[in-house]
C-alpha cells in the first residue's frame, strides 16, 4: 500500500478538488454572506489580491463552508465511520445557522466529503490521511499568500461563470 | 502518525503568520486555518464518537468569533431605512 505523506499528499489534492467545486457552485465569490466578509474582501483587494477572491476568503472564515465540511467529514469518518460524517453534516447545518449563514455549501460539502473519505477508507487510505490533507488544502488558500490565492479563486470564478452566464464576476 | 504532526506544524505556522501580519482582517484568514488545524488535532489526539460534537463545537465556536470580529471591526450590523 502507499506510504502514508503520499497518501495525505493524494488527499490534500481530493479535499481541495471537492471544497473548491462545491464552493465554486454555491457562489462563495460572489459576494460577502454577511458584513465582515465583505470587509475581508475590500481589504484583500486593497493589498492587491481580487475582489472575488477576497470573498471567498472572506466566507471561509466567517461560516462553516464545504472546506469545513470536508474536515468535520474526516473528522466524523476517522471517529465513527460513515454515521460519524453524517452526524458531522448534521452539526455543520447546525453550525451555519448559528453563524447566520442560509446557504448549504457547509453541509453539501460535508455529505459528499464523507461518501469520498468512507470510500477512499475502502482502498487502503485512513480517514486521517484526509483530516491533514483538508488541513494542506485550507493552508494554500487562507495561510500562505493572500494576494495569489484571491487571484487563483478570481481566475476560477470566471471559468465557472463562462459555464452559467447569468453569474458575472 | 505523520498527520497530527503536519496539523501541529501548520497550526504553530499559521499563528506565526498571525503575529507577523498588522492589518487586523488580513490577520482572520491564517486564524481560520488555525482553527482548521487545531480541529484536526482534536479528532486526531481523541479518536471517539463524542470527539465528533467536540471538534464541531471547537470549530463553529471559532468560526463564530471570526465572523464576530469580523463584523464589528466593519462596523457591525447595517440596518435598513
Amino acid at each position: 500500500m502507499l506510504d502514508e505523506p503520499l497518501r495525505i499528499l493524494i488527499a490534500a489534492i481530493i479535499c481541495w478538488l471537492n471544497f473548491m467545486t462545491i464552493d465554486l457552485i454555491f457562489r462563495l465569490p460572489h459576494s460577502g454572506g454577511v458584513s465582515g466578509a465583505t470587509a475581508i474582501a475590500q481589504e484583500v483587494e486593497k493589498g492587491g489580491g481580487k475582489l472575488n477572491g477576497g470573498f471567498m476568503m472572506g466566507n471561509i472564515v466567517s461560516s462553516p463552508d464545504a472546506s469545513a465540511g470536508t474536515l468535520l467529514a474526516s473528522c466524523g469518518v476517522y471517529c465513527a465511520g460513515l454515521p460519524g460524517g453524517l452526524f458531522a453534516a448534521l452539526l455543520v447545518y447546525i453550525g451555519n445557522r448559528i453563524c447566520y449563514d442560509p446557504g448549504y455549501a457547509g453541509t453539501t460539502g460535508c455529505i459528499t466529503a464523507t461518501f469520498i473519505v468512507y470510500g477512499a477508507t475502502q482502498i487502503g487510505f485512513v480517514a486521517s490521511d484526509f483530516i491533514a490533507g483538508m488541513v494542506i488544502a485550507i493552508l494554500t488558500i487562507q495561510g500562505i499568500s493572500y494576494v495569489h490565492a484571491s487571484r487563483l479563486v478570481a481566475r476560477l470564478w470566471k471559468v465557472r461563470c463562462r459555464f452559467i452566464p447569468e453569474d458575472k464576476p | 502518525m505523520i498527520a497530527i504532526y503536519i496539523c501541529a506544524g501548520i497550526a504553530v505556522y499559521a499563528a506565526i503568520r498571525i503575529i507577523a501580519e498588522h492589518n487586523t482582517m488580513r490577520k482572520l484568514p491564517f486564524l481560520n486555518v488555525v482553527s482548521f488545524a487545531v480541529t484536526g488535532i482534536i479528532a486526531l489526539l481523541m479518536p471517539h464518537p463524542i470527539t465528533i460534537a467536540a471538534a464541531a463545537a471547537y470549530f463553529v465556536g471559532s468560526t463564530l468569533e471570526s465572523n464576530a470580529i469580523a463584523s464589528t471591526w466593519s462596523g457591525g450590523i447595517k440596518k435598513d431605512g
